[in-house]
């Protein structure tokens, strides 16, 4: 007997379901939200909090975009597992990047 | 072309075997997209340790208006493609289309205030090389800053470009009946490409229109 036939048909319905109407839009809203806070924040004398703010609601940002609208959060754990992949080859590129250029100390030419 | 008429190649199983495969292949890309995008975030990273007082002016001189509007389009636009996926999923087609069509126009709306913002630089002399006009402690630094703006917004904007076309085409396919609730993966994979073209975005904007926006 065909091993194929034998096997129940299985369409991309039986996938990942897609997210609610409701999660996108509420996703779309904080986004929205997100923005206002930042560009308020940055006009805001913080000091280094400045920068700490600008990409730490950028982290949220993306990864709200990540987890919802790209559905890592419901879709297979492969893709989530390559997508941090990516950003985590990112930060060790920058890490050891900045490792060089914030550690280097200019040696005076021994004569 | 339609949709119920697409067949299984043969090295898959089944439709969610090949759905998988293509996913996954998209995400492989992705991540060197991260990667691509990653070399020129990690010079802006090193060359604003060293000149940091001339990368906050360079940022004053950026549009800080148009740069919050256009994160704003950028992300109506990666919902609208995720509402339109979702609409194929449950078997809509006429919402589907429109939505696609939305976001090609909020791409190409997006491309056009970058437009803007770049004859704006022109007339103000920030395009080193071509028409630099700024003068004083911070001018070298300040020319490394727009080096950078250029490329990083340029190979943005280029990615726009090629997400506007895709979502265009994407929207003719969807009006056309190639897609529904069985097969779209296709549609699917463009609005991965989209969502990402919107992240790099995400970090785009603090890192170069709100740095020393304060006092």
């Amino acid at each position: 007997m065909n091993a194929r036939a034998a096997r129940p048909q299985r369409t991309h319905r039986s996938g990942p379901r897609p997210p609610s109407l409701g999660s996108n839009l509420w996703t779309l809203a904080a986004l929205l939200a997100l923005l206002a806070l930042s560009a308020g924040s940055a006009l805001l004398k913080l000091g280094a909090f400045n920068e700490v703010a600008n990409l730490g609601i950028a982290i949220v940002k993306a990864l709200l975009v990540l987890t919802i609208f790209m559905r890592l959060k419901t879709d297979n754990a492969l893709l989530r597992i390559v997508a941090s992949a990516g950003f985590a080859w990112l930060a060790v590129l920058i890490a050891l990047s900045l490792a060089d250029a914030l550690t280097r100390v200019s040696l005076l030419p021994p004569w | 072309m339609n949709a119920r008429l697409h067949t299984v190649p043969e090295q898959f199983d089944d439709p969610v075997q090949q759905r998988e495969a293509a996913t996954l292949g998209m995400w492989a890309f992705l991540a060197t997209e991260i990667l691509f995008f990653g070399v020129l975030f990690a010079g802006y990273t090193l060359c604003r340790v060293r000149f940091p007082d001339a990368f906050a002016a360079a940022s004053r001189h950026t549009d800080m208006l148009l740069g919050t509007i256009e994160t704003a389009v950028l992300l109506t636009s990666s919902c609208a493609v995720a509402l339109s996926v979702r609409e194929v999923q449950l078997g809509g087609r006429r919402l589907a289309t429109a939505l696609l069509a939305l976001t090609a126009a909020l791409g190409i709306s997006f491309l056009v205030m970058h437009g803007f913002e770049y004859y704006a630089e022109y007339e103000e002399g920030l395009i080193p090389a071509i028409h630099y006009t700024q003068h004083g402690v911070y001018a070298h630094g300040i020319e490394i800053f727009y080096c950078l703006y250029y490329f990083i917004t340029g190979f943005h904007s280029l990615h726009v470009t090629i997400g506007v076309v895709l979502l265009l085409v994407m929207a003719w396919r969807t009006w056309h009946r190639a897609y529904d609730a069985d097969y779209h993966t296709p549609l699917e994979l463009t609005a991965l490409y989209w969502h990402l073209v919107d992240i790099v975005w995400i970090f785009v904007y603090p890192l170069i229109y709100l740095v020393g926006r304060a006092g």
